[in-house]
């Protein structure tokens, strides 16, 4: 991989329900044009409207699927090797 | 690339702390640079004086402090989370480093999992 | 022959404190091992350790790293340690000084 291929901005792998403390800090911590990418529990974000999800959002197509989400389309759905595309595009990876 | 680790619960309650510091110990096994870095109720790891025996557990300072034996590099706390529980200079784990925002301590490493 | 103190199906103590140095002779004549002093170094720094730590070095190389930083290049290698307790050193040294087996030795 060539240094321009890569994204200086900050891939967040994010697999904890709306609910957990840890969903929130994540969501601070986001900055301009970082991606978040939800996982297991974390999809149920889809279908929290009090989310407040970011315009980078990405989610994995097996969670909703698996939680029944996978009709919701306010997230691009993504796939396992989307995401480990994703986490080498990118400069720097926070697993949440 | 050094691979920060991020404890933010508090010992004993859950077994996420102990799988991160054997995250941790496998990494230094394969000369991998690690760091851990303990924010919120987390920082509660680094107090002196545990004793862990009376609830069938092993201290989890006494563990941590087996972390610079094995290379590991940095042991980073948040300071106003050592505030908040009254963790003072004297009474957590010496060579601990307090870093003012999490953000901060975020910025200056490129792979980071919090456990648990 | 005295009586040995509970172990487990590998060999290990259930209990580090009920360790003696009669104990480590014992369960070392088992692997066919005369303790030396050079055996006794590192079983003695092994029980410092647990007593400091709570727990054995978790993996055979930082039962290695661990003895290079106590005793330098010359003790803290694999082919040093190897020729003393053989086998998986970091097991057979904890083994024989009565702590518990190492969490991630295969």
């Amino acid at each position: 991989m060539t240094q321009e291929q890569t994204i200086q901005a900050t891939l967040h792998i994010l697999n904890k329900s709306p609910s957990h403390p840890r969903f929130a800090t994540c969501l601070a911590a986001l900055h301009e044009g970082d991606t978040l990418a939800l996982a297991e529990n974390a999809v149920l974000a889809v279908t929290d409207s009090t989310a407040g999800l970011p315009r980078n959002c990405v989610a994995l197509g097996a969670d909703l699927e698996a939680r029944g989400l996978a009709g919701n389309p306010n997230v691009q759905i993504i796939s396992y090797g989307d995401l480990v595309r994703l986490t080498a595009e990118h400069s720097r990876t926070v697993s949440w | 690339m050094t691979t920060l680790i991020v404890i933010d619960q508090a010992p004993y309650g859950s077994w996420s702390g102990r799988e991160a510091l054997d995250m941790v110990f496998s990494l230094a096994a394969f000369d991998q640079p690690a760091a851990l870095l303990f924010i919120g109720a987390g920082v509660n790891w680094l107090r002196k004086s545990q004793d862990a025996g009376g609830i069938g557990q092993k201290t989890v300072e006494k563990n941590l402090a087996a972390a610079p034996v094995f290379g590991v590099e940095q042991i980073l706390a948040e300071q106003s989370a050592c505030e908040r529980f009254r963790l003072g200079e004297g009474d957590r784990l010496n060579g601990v480093e307090l870093i003012p925002s999490v953000r901060d301590a975020l910025d200056r490493f490129e792979r980071i999992v919090f456990a648990g | 022959m005295t009586t040995l103190p509970l172990r487990n199906n590998e060999g290990f103590l259930e209990d580090a404190g009920s360790w003696t140095p009669e104990v480590a002779q014992e369960i070392a004549a088992e692997d066919s091992i005369k303790l030396n002093e050079n055996h006794w170094e590192i079983i003695d720094f092994l029980r410092e350790f647990y007593k400091q730590h709570e727990m054995s070095p978790p993996s055979n190389r930082l039962f290695v790293k661990a003895v290079k930083e106590a005793f330098g290049d010359d003790k803290g290698n694999s082919i040093y340690l190897m020729q003393l307790f053989p086998g998986t050193p970091a097991k057979t040294a904890c083994r024989i000084a009565g702590l518990p087996r190492p969490t991630n030795c295969l």
